[in-house]
C-alpha cells in the first residue's frame, strides 16, 4: 500500500484489493434445502422484467409523462421554514401565455391533508407553512416550461416567523409551538427491571451521546407520473409504495369515495421509504379534477425531490449501558431525541421501532427508554430503511465496542456472550422463536477470518482496522397494527396461472418473489405465471412494501391462495374425468390420475370447462398473523413483531489519520432470510445495504441552515460510487421461518443496519477514537482524532 | 442559436462578432450542469468542439503545447504527474472524455483541479483574438477573482503552455473516492533548477500560489545554484507547509469549514514536499 491511498483515486490505479473479490457465487450456509429445491423456490432467476427494464421498453412515470401528459402541473412552495401566509397573488401566474390554473388550499374539496398516521399535513397550506418544502398552489398549463414560468410567477406574501432549526432549539423554553399540542409530539417507552439502580451496582458503566445525521433516499426515479379524471374515476399513475393507502389517502384530501380513485403503480426506480409518504398523487390529482378528460403530468427535479420530501430521522441519543465483573451486559439506560421536521409523517412508529430495538440482540435485564419525537421547521422525517433501527444499532454497538474496551476484553467474545441465545428476550421481553444472532456472528467470522487482515507496513498517516457488529429486526409493522396481505390466485384463458397482490415492486424483485412462490405451489414452471400487482381497482389490498415485510406477507398470501386454488383444480378436474379428486394429482401443467395414466387435462382444458359450467377458477386467501401491541407505559409485549431477523458485518478500513479520509477495503456481510426464494435478489438487497450504509457511515448528510437545504443535489449530498465500495461479500443463512413462505423471512432493510455500526467500528479500531457523529466524512474524523 | 465554426480563425473572427449574451462551449460540462440547474439560460452558443486541432498535444523544446480543447481524458495520459492525477481525479469516465482544459481554466473554480496542476507547473495561458492576435498570459494574471479571468469577451482561450522538465506532485482532499469534489486540493512543481511552486485549490476565491511557502524553500532567488542540490529539511518543509497554513484564506461552506481547509494546506503541503524530495 502506498502513502496514495486517498484523493488520487485513478483508472491507471485501481485502489481495490483483487484478491478479495466476491466469488459471484457467494457461500450459502448452511441450508436446510439444499436436497429439497425441485421447482422455482430457491434458484435464482431472471429478474421479470429485467429485459423491459434494461432495454428501456418498461414505463417509469416520467416515460408516462413523455408519452401521454396533456397538461403539466407544477408546485409553489414556500420560501420560507416557518411563515404565516397572509396572500396568495395569482393574476400575474395566470397571465402567463399557456398557463391554465393556478390552485390554492380554496380549491380543495376534501380535507386538505394528508399523512399516513396523523393527517397532519395540508396538501396546499393555507395560513401557515412549517418547512421550505411547503407546497402552496399549484399551476397547471399547456406546457411544462409555462407551468413552470407560472410557477415562479405567484405571489405569495409572507410573514416570516422564527425557525425552529434543531431538536434543542425546539425544546428550549418559549420556543414557537409548530403544532398545536406543542414541539414534543409524543415518544414511547420502555420500562424493564430497574434500569438505574442496576447500573449503580454495575462493575463498569459507559456512556456517549450520539448524533445521525439527515440522510436521503436518493432514489434514481424522481417523482412523476401521471393523472386523469373522466368525470367517474380519478386514475393516477404514481409510484408509490402502498397504492391502496394511497388511494385512501387522496380520496380523503380531494373529498372523493374512495373507490372513484385509481392507484396504478408505474415501474419504479428504487424507494427505500421515500415513496411511502404521499409525494405528488394528490397535486397531480387535483390539477387532473380540474380538467376532466386530460392527462396532467407533474415531476420533480432532482432539488425539489430533496426539498419536498421527508428524510430519514436525524437523532441525539444518549445512551448508557453497563456491565458486571463477568463480562455480562446489566442495563440499558437510553434516551432519544428524534428531529420530526415539520410533519408527523410515520415518525411516532419510528419512535416506536426505536425503542423496541433499544437493546439490539442483546441480553439486557434491565433497561429504560424514553424517545421524543420532536418537531422543528426542517423536512418531514419519515421511514427510510431501517425506520429508526438503523440509528438505534448505531447507538448500541457503539456501546458494545466502549464497553469491550472498557472491561478490557475482546470485543468479539463479549458480543458472543451477551448475544440472545434460544429461550433469551429482545428489549421488549418477547422472546424470539430462532435467534440466530451467534450463528449470523461465527459466519461472518468464517468469512473474514479466511482472507486474514493485510499485515504489510504502512506509511506514518495510514491505520488499517476491522470492525464488527450484530443487529436484529423486528420484520413487518408489528405492535398491533393490523399487518395484512390479500392475493387472488386463477388460471387464465390460456392456462397460466396469474397472480393478482397489491404488492408494489419498487424494483427489488417482490414481483419475481410471488411468482415463483406461485409457480413453485402450482407445480408450474416461472414461465407459466403472470404476475399483475399494485393497481387499486384490479389488485387484492396487500400491504405496504416497507419494514422488509412483502416476501414474508405478500409471498405468504400468494401461496395460501394458490393451496385453495388447487383443491378447487383437482375437484373440478375429478368432476370433468368423473372420477373422485383424491384419485388425481398435478403433473406440471396437467392433471392425471394416480393410478390411471389415462385420466388427463390439462389447465386450459379445466378452465374452458369451468367456465362453461359458469364458474372462475380462482381462489383469494388473507395472510393476517397477529402481533400484540407494546404496552404504553413498559414497552412489553410477548409478541411485539411476527418475527427477527439478525444479521452480522464485518468492515475492514484504512484511515488517514492526518487528513481524516477513510476507505472501506472489505465488507463482509451475513444476514439471515429464512430462506433465500431468489439467491441472487437478495445477494443484490445485501450489496445495496451495505453501499446504503457505507454512504450514510461515511459522506451522506443533508446539510440544513435556517430550515434551508444547502445540498440538494448530487453535486453537494455525497453518495458512494463504485470505488468507494468494495465488492461486498455476502453470507446467507437460511433458517426456515417456521411461518414464512417456503421458510423466508425477507431481507430488504437489515443490511443496512448491519453495515454502518460495523465501518463505525472499524474506525475505532484503527484509530483507537471511537466516532459519536455522523457522517465520519474526513473533517468529523480529522476533528475527531485531533480533539480540533 | 448554435455556431460550430471548423477551424480557429473562423472561430476566432466569429467570437469578435458576436455578443458577450453567446456562450463559448466545447466540453459543455459546466455550462450544462448551469443550464439544468436553472442558473444559465444561454441563447446562443459558440461551439469549439468542431474546431481542427483544438486537441493538439506538442512538446516542443522543452515546452508542452496543448490545444484549449485537449479533454481531461487526454491529459490523464500526459507524463506529467501533477495534470495527469489532477485530470484522472476529474468527475468520470464521461465527464473526462468531453470536459476541456480551456473550459477548466475560463471557468477559473477555486477547486478547478487542472487550473490547480497547471499553476504548479508555471503554465502560460494563450488568449488569441481575430485582429489583436495572441497574447500569453501567466496564469497568476490570469485568475483575476472568484470565477473573473482576464478573458476578454471577445477572445478565445486557444492554448495552454509550460515546460515539460517539471517534477510534480498532487493531491486532492474529498468525500469520496470519485466523481469528486475538491475540499482541498494542492499542486507542488519543481523546476530543474530546484525552484518549488506550490499552488492550492479551494481555499481562496481563485486557485492561488503559496507564495510565502515558497520563499521559505526558495529563499533568496540569487542562491539559485546551492538551492538545486539542497536536502529539504523535515524542519525545512514544516516551516513551509505552516506557511501554506497561514496564507491560505478559505471559506466555511458546506463542503467543510475554513479551519478544516486550513489544516490541510499544512497536511498537503508536508506530505507532497516529502514525496518530492525521497521520490
Amino acid at each position: 500500500m502506498s502513502g496514495r491511498a486517498f484523493g488520487t483515486q485513478t483508472p491507471a490505479a485501481p485502489p481495490r484489493e483483487k484478491e478479495h473479490v466476491l466469488p459471484t457465487e457467494a457461500p450459502i450456509t448452511p441450508s436446510p434445502f439444499a436436497e429439497k429445491v425441485r421447482g422455482p423456490v430457491g434458484r435464482s432467476c431472471d429478474k421479470i422484467d429485467g429485459v423491459e427494464r434494461v432495454t428501456g421498453t418498461k414505463l417509469y412515470g416520467a416515460d408516462l409523462i413523455a408519452r401521454e401528459a396533456d397538461l403539466h402541473a407544477k408546485v409553489v412552495r414556500s420560501e420560507h421554514a416557518h411563515a404565516e401566509v397572509v396572500s396568495i397573488d395569482t393574476k400575474e401566474a395566470l397571465r402567463v401565455d399557456g398557463v391554465l390554473a393556478v390552485l390554492t388550499a380554496e380549491d380543495v374539496k376534501g380535507t386538505n391533508r394528508h399523512g399516513l398516521i396523523r393527517r397532519d399535513h395540508p396538501v396546499l397550506a393555507k395560513d401557515r407553512v412549517r418547512y421550505r418544502g411547503d407546497a402552496v398552489a399549484i399551476v397547471v398549463a399547456k406546457t411544462e416550461q409555462a407551468a413552470a414560468a407560472g410557477r415562479d410567477a405567484v405571489k405569495v406574501e409572507y410573514r416570516v416567523l422564527p425557525t425552529v432549526e434543531s431538536i434543542e432549539q425546539a425544546m428550549a423554553p418559549g420556543a414557537p409551538h409548530l403544532q398545536p399540542g406543542g414541539n414534543v409530539m409524543g415518544g414511547r417507552r420502555i420500562r424493564k427491571g430497574d434500569a438505574d439502580s442496576a447500573l449503580a451496582d454495575s462493575h463498569v458503566v459507559v456512556s456517549e451521546t450520539f448524533r445521525t445525521q439527515t440522510v436521503d433516499h436518493a432514489f434514481l426515479d424522481v417523482e412523476a407520473g401521471v393523472a386523469r379524471w373522466d368525470g367517474e374515476l380519478l386514475t393516477i399513475r404514481v409510484s408509490g409504495q402502498w397504492v391502496h393507502e394511497e388511494a385512501r389517502l387522496v380520496a380523503l384530501a380531494l373529498g372523493l369515495p374512495v373507490e372513484r380513485v385509481r392507484i396504478i403503480q408505474p415501474a419504479a426506480g428504487g424507494a427505500f421509504g421515500g415513496r411511502e409518504d404521499i409525494s405528488i398523487q394528490i397535486y397531480v390529482g387535483l390539477a387532473a379534477l380540474r380538467f376532466a378528460g386530460k392527462t396532467v403530468a407533474l415531476r420533480y427535479d432532482r432539488a425539489e425531490s430533496m426539498r419536498a420530501r421527508h428524510k430519514r430521522h436525524p437523532m441525539r441519543i444518549e445512551y448508557a449501558m453497563g456491565a458486571d465483573r463477568e463480562g455480562r451486559l446489566t442495563a440499558a439506560k437510553v434516551a432519544i431525541y428524534s428531529d420530526e421536521g415539520a410533519y408527523a409523517s410515520t415518525g411516532i412508529a419510528v419512535c416506536r421501532k426505536m425503542s423496541s430495538h433499544a437493546t439490539g440482540p442483546y441480553r439486557v435485564p434491565h433497561v429504560r427508554v424514553d424517545v421524543f419525537g420532536v418537531h422543528t421547521n426542517n423536512n418531514p422525517t419519515g421511514a427510510m430503511r431501517g425506520f429508526g433501527a438503523t440509528q438505534i444499532a448505531i447507538a448500541y454497538e457503539g456501546m458494545m465496542d466502549r464497553l469491550a474496551a472498557k472491561l478490557g476484553v475482546d470485543r468479539v467474545e463479549f458480543r458472543r456472550a451477551n448475544l440472545i441465545r434460544p429461550g433469551d428476550a429482545v428489549t421488549t421481553g418477547q422472546v424470539v422463536p430462532s435467534p440466530t444472532a451467534v450463528e449470523c456472528l461465527e459466519a461472518v467470522l468464517r468469512q473474514y477470518g479466511s482472507k486474514s487482515m493485510p499485515s504489510e507496513p504502512l506509511p506514518t498517516h495510514l491505520r488499517r482496522g476491522w470492525g464488527v457488529s450484530v443487529i436484529c429486526f423486528g420484520m413487518g409493522y408489528g405492535d398491533g397494527f393490523p399487518d395484512a396481505s390479500r392475493a387472488r390466485v386463477r388460471i387464465g384463458a390460456d392456462g397460466c396461472v396469474e397472480v393478482y397482490s397489491g404488492i408494489v415492486d419498487v424494483g427489488q424483485g417482490a414481483e419475481n418473489v410471488i411468482a415463483q412462490v406461485a409457480a413453485e405451489e402450482m407445480g408450474v414452471g416461472l414461465e407459466h405465471t403472470r404476475v399483475i400487482t399494485a393497481d387499486t381497482h384490479m389488485t387484492p389490498e396487500s400491504g405496504s412494501c416497507s419494514a422488509t415485510r412483502s416476501t414474508f406477507f405478500a409471498g405468504n398470501a400468494v401461496r395460501l391462495a394458490a393451496g385453495e386454488l388447487k383443491e378447487k383444480l383437482l375437484d373440478a378436474a375429478g368432476e370433468l374425468l368423473c372420477v373422485h379428486p383424491n384419485e388425481l394429482e398435478f403433473r406440471g401443467e396437467e392433471i392425471r390420475g394416480r393410478f390411471d395414466e389415462g385420466l388427463c387435462c390439462s389447465l386450459g382444458e379445466l378452465v374452458a370447462a369451468a367456465r362453461k359450467r359458469g364458474y372462475e377458477l380462482e381462489a383469494e386467501a388473507l395472510f393476517k398473523p397477529r402481533t400484540i401491541c407494546e404496552d404504553f407505559e413498559t414497552g412489553q409485549s410477548p409478541r411485539a413483531f411476527i418475527t427477527y431477523m439478525f444479521g452480522a458485518h464485518v468492515s475492514q478500513v484504512l484511515v488517514d489519520v492526518e487528513t481524516g479520509e477513510v476507505r472501506v477495503e472489505r465488507h463482509v456481510a451475513c444476514h439471515d432470510v429464512g430462506r433465500a426464494i431468489n439467491p441472487e435478489a437478495v445477494r443484490g438487497q445485501i450489496t445495496g445495504g451495505v453501499v446504503q450504509g457505507i454512504g450514510m457511515a461515511l459522506m451522506e448528510e443533508v446539510v440544513y441552515r435556517g430550515g434551508r437545504i444547502l445540498n440538494p443535489g448530487f453535486t453537494d449530498y455525497i453518495l458512494p460510487t463504485v470505488r468507494d465500495v468494495p465488492p461486498v461479500e455476502c453470507v446467507v443463512l437460511e433458517s426456515n421461518d417456521p411461518l414464512g413462505p417456503y421458510g423466508a423471512k425477507g431481507v430488504g432493510e437489515p443490511p443496512l443496519i448491519g453495515a454502518v455500526p460495523a465501518v463505525l467500528s472499524a474506525i475505532y479500531d484503527a484509530t483507537g477514537k471511537a466516532p459519536a457523529t455522523l457522517p465520519c466524512n474526513p473533517e468529523r474524523v480529522w476533528g475527531m482524532l485531533t480533539g480540533s | 442559436m448554435f455556431y460550430q465554426p471548423t477551424d480557429m480563425a473562423e472561430a476566432l473572427r466569429l467570437r469578435a462578432e458576436l455578443g458577450p449574451e453567446v456562450v463559448t462551449v466545447c466540453g459543455g460540462t459546466d455550462v450544462v450542469v448551469a443550464m439544468n440547474h436553472g442558473v444559465a439560460r444561454p441563447e446562443a452558443f459558440l461551439d469549439l468542439s468542431r474546431v481542427a486541432g483544438r486537441d493538439s498535444v506538442e512538446r516542443v523544446n522543452g515546452i508542452y503545447l496543448l490545444g484549449g480543447g485537449v479533454t481531461f481524458a487526454q491529459m490523464a495520459k500526459l507524463p506529467v504527474r501533477a495534470l495527469a492525477e489532477a485530470a484522472r481525479s476529474v468527475g468520470g469516465p464521461q465527464i473526462r472524455n468531453v470536459g476541456t482544459i480551456a473550459g477548466n481554466l475560463g471557468t477559473a473554480s477555486p477547486a478547478g483541479d487542472g487550473s490547480v496542476a497547471l499553476l504548479a507547473l508555471d503554465a502560460e495561458v494563450e488568449l488569441s483574438h481575430v485582429e489583436r492576435g495572441s497574447r500569453w498570459v501567466r496564469l497568476e494574471e490570469f485568475f483575476l477573482d472568484y470565477k473573473r479571468t482576464a478573458l476578454q469577451p471577445d477572445e478565445l482561450i486557444t492554448r495552454v503552455r509550460f515546460p515539460s522538465d517539471f517534477e510534480s506532485v498532487w493531491y486532492k482532499i474529498g468525500k469520496r473516492g470519485a466523481v469528486n469534489i475538491s475540499i482541498v486540493c494542492c499542486a507542488i512543481g519543481r523546476s530543474p533548477a530546484g525552484a518549488y511552486r506550490i499552488a492550492l485549490g479551494s481555499v481562496g476565491p481563485v486557485p492561488m500560489r503559496a507564495m510565502e511557502a515558497e520563499a521559505v524553500l526558495n529563499g533568496d532567488s540569487t542562491d539559485a545554484a546551492h538551492r538545486a542540490v539542497a536536502y529539504l529539511a523535515d524542519e525545512v518543509i514544516e516551516r513551509a507547509a505552516e506557511a501554506a497554513e497561514l496564507e491560505a484564506a478559505p471559506i466555511d461552506d458546506q463542503r467543510s469549514s475554513a479551519r478544516y481547509r486550513e489544516a490541510m494546506c499544512r497536511v498537503l503541503v508536508r506530505r507532497l514536499l516529502r514525496e518530492l524530495r525521497d521520490g
